[in-house]
C-alpha cells in the first residue's frame, strides 16, 4: 500500500519529534507506524535507516562541537557496530516479514525496560583495565549544569566492543538507531558519564545506519519517492523536538515514552502471533 | 613547561578536529535537506503534486549517483535528480566524516592505532557503498 506524501511526512514528523524528546531516535516509532498503515516492513526499515543518518548527524554535529562526544571511543566502537549492522541488514533481506515484526516487537519491549534501567545510571568509573588504557579511552568535558570539568576513564572495552556488535546488528536488522542499547553499553559496561554516553552513541548511530542503508540501497529497498518525505519529516520533527525539550520535564517525557514503547511492542507481538 | 605546551597544543588540535567533524555533519544534513526540498518544490510547481514514484533497482551508491549523471548528459535536469542527489549527499555525510577522521589521526595526531581503526571502518564502508 502506498501512503500519500502528506501522510508519510506527518508520521515521520511525529516520529522525529518523539524520538528527539526522548533521545531514542525516530526509528522505533516510525517503523511500527508505517507497518501499521500497511507499508511493507522491509521498505519501512530501509526508509527509517536512511532517516536515522539525518537525525543522528544533525544531533551529533552539535554535541561534537560542544566537546562532549568522545571521538576515540566512538571510532573504536564503530568497528563493531558497522559489522553488526551489515550482518543485521543481510539477515533482514532473507527474513520473513512476520519474524521481523516479532523481533521488532520484542526489541520495543526490551527498550522500554532499558528506560527504567537508565534511571539508575550515573556511576562513572575512575579506574581502567590495561586494554582500555592502551586504547586511550579517557577524556574530560565541561559540565555546564555542575559548573565544573568532569574527568572520566572508559573501562571494559573488551566487553563493550562485542556488545556493540550486537547493538549494531539490532540497528541494521530493524532500521533503528538502537541508541538505548548503545547508551546502556557505554553507561553500564564501559562506565562513562551519561552525557558522554548519549552524545558518543549519537555519533556512532550515523555510521551504523550508513552501513545498514548501503545494504538496503543495494537490495533496491530505498525508494526515493518514499524516503524523501520520511527524511524531511524526521528532520523537521527532530528540530521541533529539541526546541520543545527545554520546556518539558524530562521525567514526564521519559515515562510517557516508556508506556508508548511498551504499547507498540505489545501491538507488534500480538499482530504477529494472532 | 615544554610538556605543558605540548599538551595544550594537542588539546587545541583535538578541539579543532571536533569542530571539523561537527561542520561536516551539519553541512551534509543541511545540503541534503536543501536539495530534497528544492527537488520536491520544483516537482510540485511543474506537476501540482508532491508525490512522485520512480523506484530504483538494487544498486550501489556509485551507480545511484552516476546513473543520474549519465541521464543528465542526454536529458534536461529534472526534479528527481535533485531528490536523488539529496539522498546521496545524506548517505555520504558520515562517510566523509570517517575520511576526515582517517586523515586527522594519520597526519595531524599521528596516532597509528586510531588511524588503523578509522581506516578499517572506511574500508568496510567503501566496500559496502561502492563495491557491490
Amino acid at each position: 500500500m502506498a501512503l500519500s506524501f502528506e501522510s508519510l511526512f506527518l508520521i515521520s514528523l511525529a516520529a522525529g519529534l518523539v524520538g528527539a524528546l526522548t533521545g531514542m531516535g525516530g526509528g522505533v516509532i516510525l517503523v511500527p507506524a508505517l507497518t501499521f498503515l500497511g507499508v511493507d516492513i522491509k521498505h519501512a526499515i530501509a526508509a527509517s535507516m536512511v532517516s536515522v543518518i539525518a537525525t543522528s548527524s544533525g544531533a551529533a554535529a552539535a554535541y561534537v562541537r560542544d566537546h562532549i562526544t568522545n571521538l576515540k571511543i566512538g571510532m573504536f566502537l564503530e568497528m563493531f557496530t558497522i559489522c553488526g549492522a551489515l550482518v543485521g541488514a543481510v539477515i533482514t533481506l532473507s527474513s520473513e516479514q512476520r519474524l521481523l515484526q516479532l523481533v521488532f516487537g520484542l526489541v520495543l519491549l526490551f527498550s522500554s525496560a532499558t528506560l527504567f534501567v537508565q534511571r539508575f545510571r550515573g556511576r562513572h568509573t575512575t579506574t581502567q583495565d590495561g586494554f582500555s588504557r592502551w586504547l586511550e579511552l579517557e577524556g574530560s568535558y565541561y559540565d555546564q549544569a555542575a559548573q565544573r570539568t568532569i574527568v572520566y576513564k572508559g573501562t571494559r572495552a573488551y566487553l563493550g566492543g562485542p556488545l556493540m556488535f550486537g547493538a549494531g546488528l539490532i540497528a541494521g536488522l530493524l532500521g533503528i538507531g538502537a541508541g538505548a542499547l548503545k547508551v546502556l553499553v557505554l553507561d553500564l559496561v564501559m562506565g562513562l558519564p551519561s552525557k558522554v554516553s548519549t552524545t558518543t552513541s549519537n555519533l556512532i548511530i550515523g555510521v551504523t545506519a550508513l552501513a545498514g542503508a548501503s545494504v538496503y540501497l543495494a537490495a533496491g529497498l530505498v525508494d526515493p519517492g518514499q524516503v524523501a518525505p520520511v527524511i524531511l519529516g524526521v528532520v523537521a520533527g527532530a528540530f521541533l523536538g529539541t526546541r520543545l525539550l527545554v520546556r518539558l520535564r524530562n521525567r514526564a517525557v521519559r515515562s510517557l515514552f516508556t508506556v508508548v514503547l511498551f504499547a507498540l511492542g505489545i501491538e507488534m507481538v500480538v499482530r504477529t502471533v494472532f | 613547561m615544554i610538556h605543558l605546551a605540548a599538551v595544550d597544543e594537542k588539546t587545541t588540535t583535538h578541539a579543532s578536529m571536533e569542530s571539523v567533524v561537527g561542520y561536516i555533519l551539519l553541512g551534509g544534513v543541511l545540503l541534503s535537506v536543501a536539495l530534497i526540498v528544492g527537488g520536491l518544490a520544483w516537482h510540485w510547481v511543474t506537476t501540482g503534486q508532491l508525490w512522485f514514484e520512480y523506484p530504483v533497482g538494487g544498486m550501489d551508491l556509485a551507480r545511484f549517483i552516476f546513473s543520474d549523471l549519465q541521464q543528465l548528459a542526454v536529458d534536461p535536469i529534472r526534479p528527481r535528480y535533485l531528490v536523488n542527489l539529496g539522498i546521496a549527499v545524506l548517505i555520504l555525510t558520515p562517510y566523509v566524516r570517517i575520511m576526515a577522521s582517517v586523515l586527522y589521526f594519520a597526519f595531524v595526531a599521528r596516532n597509528w592505532k586510531y588511524a588503523l581503526f578509522t581506516a578499517l571502518v572506511l574500508g568496510a564502508l567503501t566496500y559496502s557503498l561502492f563495491g557491490r
